[in-house]
């Protein structure tokens, strides 16, 4: 039989030579008496001879077997087929292990999804490892201010590097109204640089992709398409390759389907329409600046070509770059920024896993909550280790037998390590399934965030090697120690105890004090949480969001169209009031302008808003002094402005704003506004940060770029949803060529503390999880304890012990076990609640509060967790405990 | 006959020398050589071909002979013995063969050193 043939079926090899050895055995003896009787003895002797000269049968069949180096594979099939038999044994134990966990895996693995789609995994493009991301240093700039965007001049010089790069790429992400005028949709899109695709690689399904050639101004307008768009779109139909489509209001020729799984540069941001960079100038011709030197906005991914090392492409840059930056300055910029951009240093970092904001934003948070996870993961190896160390207490005699029958310890430990890492694999299995849901809402709830975000969640590699690392290495944090003690033990010592003797085993308590330090850590990280999400809601904005929508009408509009829309939205039952103005409180955007008071230009820019009458009372923000806008600041009229309170403290605090006059660029130029009002504070961009000094200006006064992301908004009484429907249809006709998006104040609020009620809501769910994990463990240490010492409390009461003092037994003991882990848990708290400083709002991460009200939980928690085995332990009848011995 | 089985007896304890460890091996090899042969011919084989003066523990004949089987070295067909038993016939393989080379002039090496240790040549 060849070797490898061996390898592989060795087990029915095996089998076969060992097969019949008894019976070899018996033949062999059998001749060997013939022999010795032939040779004259009795047959009586002659057997006793045969025996003799045999030698001791079973050590020969267990040679025999030793002899085939038992590998590891059999000793481990050996070892599944009993630890699947015992596991099925008890049910209940095996259920509640699992389950637990299974929950812990499940959750981290959840998060591990979200850290590896967001940070870890490579872009699907071919040889993804070799992508550079280039950003910039200014060369008057510190290090620490890297920029990730570059302006589309300098990605061209860098792009024509060809003896440098391969290709060059730079994106960036936007959206277009795309399909005919009956049916606009809002389509995430792109703008990338003609040498984006060729950077990356990747091979059309169907068409072409954008070339050099495409980003040329003047040529002809195409796109590419998303596989995932042609499929929703168009059905796959290879005939609209080619076709003219409509995006903007412009007639695009669809040219070609990059590969499924592609959706772009930008992780997290599906890129379904891609135009080249140049064909901003006719698809957005507002920002035809975009194409100038002055705008940076393009990430960049490059390629180099092969042979070139980094370090050698990095140092072509810094040779080259003198020359070719003179493409990328403006004859406008100061002489400050010239030398700056043309002494620029550029720095090349792996960019295999795209680019995305949300890095930033999520980083911290996922690290957080992997934390988190991890801590319910140990609670929930705690409590697997307790179940299984009492299981391997009430397994000890079948332990010690296996034992004294000549198994060594460390075979015994294998044995039930197996044990444990069938229950972990199993649990892992399960696990999949909570951690497939659990991803997939986090990622549903973080869509209701700000950043829209598209992940591809299906099982990595990355994934399922952490799953299963995570698996065995739960298997040996809950399994070995307990596998360790259960063979402590000589066999005599516990064949000889009776189940009257409690074991007295360190391990148990350890594990059970650990919980409950472990848990407190959570929950103290639950509580700051909570405490700062509740502080971010219940801040005083300045505005009230309940009942105000919010209708885009972004895009370059006459004034004529605003007035009549605000009229006819204003006539819709149920709508108390409705403005336009250029931003909201949290959207996310700004415009700040440079403020001239007595004739000194403030350093600080102030925020502006262009708003229309009615905004203030629309968004419920009083007007503390002076009036609103009226219909009749229009351009005709005097130039005014209404401020808020700090804008009046910081700049008018010994006089009267109301009418006192100021410079600012609104329109250039510069020109003099009156102040006619003062409103309350409103929060700005961010919920953490005070409320900026803030301008409101005339909506219909003033004509600024700002306007391009302008929105209606409107008050109303009742449900949103029919006033909603009304909105869409009167404005849609307005709006030809746009799908009139309504949404909520509230979603936007909301969106601002996504991150917040991420965390918290996890860290409250996680909480309760450990709580929960942390009860059963104490619970079941203590009514496993009683059930050992049933025969000790019997003496005691038939000795005339009191049932309090019986009581007050059980209680010590889980007092002690739960007052040392709370004691533990708040010096483990007060150091991770560190760490999470930043993410706090509106408390200190010591909070005295917390740290006492999670405290006081937990004790109760211990105490009704040890209520019921107390109560058990009262009732103990001596004469029956006595008995039963 | 049973003064012969008397004298025998002693020379079992007196004169018999127990195998070295590693030699079975060896010997089995040796054995199978000339043919295949079940558990308790090799046994027989040994013992007669070394005119009984290496004792072999029967039973120790079985673990020798699994190991080999594992190594490759020989294998075993399924037969009848003479007394109308279901036996294993063990024989030698390709690979056996070799090493049966291999061992005995490790074996003669061996040998010789250890007689010219313990009976030095004349010294000339």
């Amino acid at each position: 039989m060849p070797a490898m043939w061996r390898k592989l079926f060795g087990g029915a090899w095996r089998r076969r030579a060992l097969e019949g050895l008894d019976e070899e055995i018996r033949a062999h003896l059998e001749q060997e008496v013939d022999v010795n009787v032939a040779r004259g003895m009795s047959v009586e002797e002659a057997r006793r001879r045969a025996r003799i000269a045999f030698g001791n049968i079973a050590l020969v069949h267990e040679d025999s077997r030793a002899a085939w180096k038992w590998s590891w594979q059999e000793h481990l099939r050996q070892d599944i087929r009993y630890a699947l038999r015992t596991l099925r044994k008890s049910p209940g134990f095996t259920a509640v292990a699992m389950l637990t966990l299974a929950l812990g895996i499940g959750a981290n693995t959840a998060i591990f999804t979200l850290i590896d789609a967001l940070m870890l995994r490579a872009l699907p493009v071919p040889s993804a490892g070799q992508l550079l991301q280039v950003s910039m240093t200014p060369g008057d700039a510190r290090e620490s201010q890297l920029s990730e965007s570059l302006s589309y001049p300098v990605v061209r010089a860098l792009a024509d590097q060809r003896d440098v790069f391969a290709g060059v790429g730079g994106f960036s992400t936007f959206t277009f109204d795309a399909g005919p005028p009956d049916n606009v949709r809002r389509v995430d899109g792109a703008f990338v640089t003609g040498g984006f695709f060729e950077a990356m690689g990747v091979v059309p399904v169907a068409g072409r992709l954008l070339a050099r050639e495409d980003d040329e101004v003047g040529t002809p307008l195409v796109a590419v398409i998303t596989d995932g768009y042609w499929e929703r779109a168009f059905a796959r139909d290879p005939a609209i390759i080619g076709q003219p489509y409509r995006v903007n209001g412009r007639a695009v020729s669809i040219v070609g389907v990059t590969p499924p799984g592609f959706t772009g540069a930008h992780v997290g941001w599906t890129a379904d329409i891609t135009f080249a960079v140049s064909a901003v100038a006719q698809v957005r011709p507002e920002l035809v600046t975009l194409l100038g030197p002055g705008n940076i906005w393009l990430r960049v991914l490059a390629r180099p070509r092969a042979g070139v090392s980094v370090d050698q492409a990095a140092e072509a840059l810094r040779l080259r770059w003198p020359e070719l930056s003179q493409a990328a300055i403006a004859p406008t910029f100061t002489a400050e920024r010239r030398a700056g951009i043309a002494s620029a240093r550029f720095t090349l970092r792996p960019g295999s896993t795209g680019w995305t904001n949300l890095r930033d934003l999520f980083r911290q948070p996922l690290y957080v909550l992997m934390t988190l996870v991890g801590l319910v993961m140990l609670i929930a190896c705690a409590n697997v280790a307790g179940l299984l160390l009492a299981r391997g207490i009430a397994r000890r005699k079948e332990i010690a037998i296996r034992l004294a029958l000549g198994a060594g310890r460390g075979r015994v430990v294998q044995q039930l390590f197996t044990e444990s890492v069938m229950l972990s694999l199993g649990s892992a299995a399960l696990g999949l399934y909570v951690a497939q849901f659990l991803s997939r809402s986090l990622v549903d709830f973080l869509a209701t965030g700000p950043l829209r975000l598209a992940f591809d969640l299906a099982m990595t590699w990355h994934v399922l090697g952490f799953m299963v690392a995570l698996s065995l290495a739960t298997a040996v944090l809950f399994g070995l120690a307990p596998a360790w003690q259960a063979t402590a033990r000589t066999p005599v010592d516990a064949l000889k105890a009776t189940s009257g003797i409690p074991p007295r085993g360190w391990l148990l308590p350890c594990v059970v004090t650990a919980q409950v330090a472990l848990c407190l850590v959570l929950l103290v990280g639950a509580g700051l949480f909570i405490q700062t999400l509740r502080s971010l809601q219940s801040l005083d904005t300045g505005f009230q969001h309940q009942g105000v929508l919010l209708v885009d009408v972004a895009g370059q509009r006459p004034q004529r169209f605003y007035e009549d829309a605000l009229e006819v939205v204003r006539s819709i039952p149920g709508v108390l009031s409705a403005s336009v103005a250029t931003n909201t409180p949290l959207s996310g955007a700004g415009w700040s302008e440079k403020v001239t008071i007595d004739g000194v230009t403030q350093e600080r820019e102030p925020s502006f808003l262009a708003v229309s009458p009615q905004y203030f009372q629309t968004l419920q923000t009083p007007i503390l002094r002076g009036r609103d806008f009226t219909a009749g600041d229009d351009g005709s009229a005097v130039r005014v402005a209404i401020v808020n309170e700090t804008f009046g403290r910081r700049y008018f605090a010994r006089r009267d704003p109301i009418g006192s006059h100021f410079m600012a660029s609104v329109a250039k130029p510069s020109v003099d506004l009156e102040i006619v009002g003062i409103v309350s504070d409103v929060i700005g961009n961010s919920l953490r940060a005070a409320p900026p000094a803030t301008v409101y200006v005339p909506y219909f006064q003033v004509q600024v770029m700002s306007q391009n992301f302008s929105s209606l908004q409107v008050r109303v009484n009742g449900p949103a949803a029919p006033i909603t429907d009304a909105i869409r249809r009167e404005l849609q006709p307005r709006m030809r060529g746009t799908p009139v998006e309504v949404r909520s104040l509230t979603a936007q609020v909301d969106s601002a503390s996504v991150r917040e009620r991420l965390v918290t809501s996890l860290a409250t769910g996680l909480g309760a999880v450990a709580l929960v994990l942390a009860a059963i463990g104490l619970y079941g240490l203590l009514a496993y304890s009683v059930a050992s010492r049933t025969r000790e409390i019997g003496i005691r009461v038939a000795l005339g012990a009191n049932p309090l003092g019986v009581i007050a037994l059980v209680l010590r003991q889980g007092a002690r076990l739960a007052l040392a882990g709370i004691a533990i848990g708040i010096v483990a708290a007060a150091a991770f609640s560190r760490l999470v400083d930043g993410m706090l709002f509106g408390l200190s991460p010591l909070d005295p509060a917390t740290f006492v009200g999670v405290s006081l939980l937990l004790a109760t928690i211990a105490c009704l967790a040890s209520c019921i085995p107390a109560r058990r332990a009262m009732r103990v009848d001596p004469i029956i405990s006595i008995r039963a011995e | 006959m049973s003064t012969s089985h008397a004298r025998r007896s002693t020379r079992d304890e007196q004169d018999r020398i127990a195998l070295l460890q590693g030699t079975l091996d060896l010997l089995i090899l040796r054995t199978l050589r000339l043919g295949p042969a079940h558990g308790h011919a090799i046994v027989k084989a040994i013992e007669s071909g070394s005119d009984d003066v290496l004792l072999v523990e029967q039973g120790s004949l079985y673990p020798a002979l699994h190991r080999l089987i594992e190594r490759g070295w020989i294998t075993f067909d399924e037969g009848t013995s003479e007394n109308n038993r279901r036996a294993k016939f063990y024989r030698l393989t390709a690979k056996g063969r070799k090493q049966l080379d291999i061992e005995t002039s490790r074996w003669e090496k061996l040998s010789s050193a250890i007689a010219r240790i313990l009976r030095p040549a004349p010294q000339g």
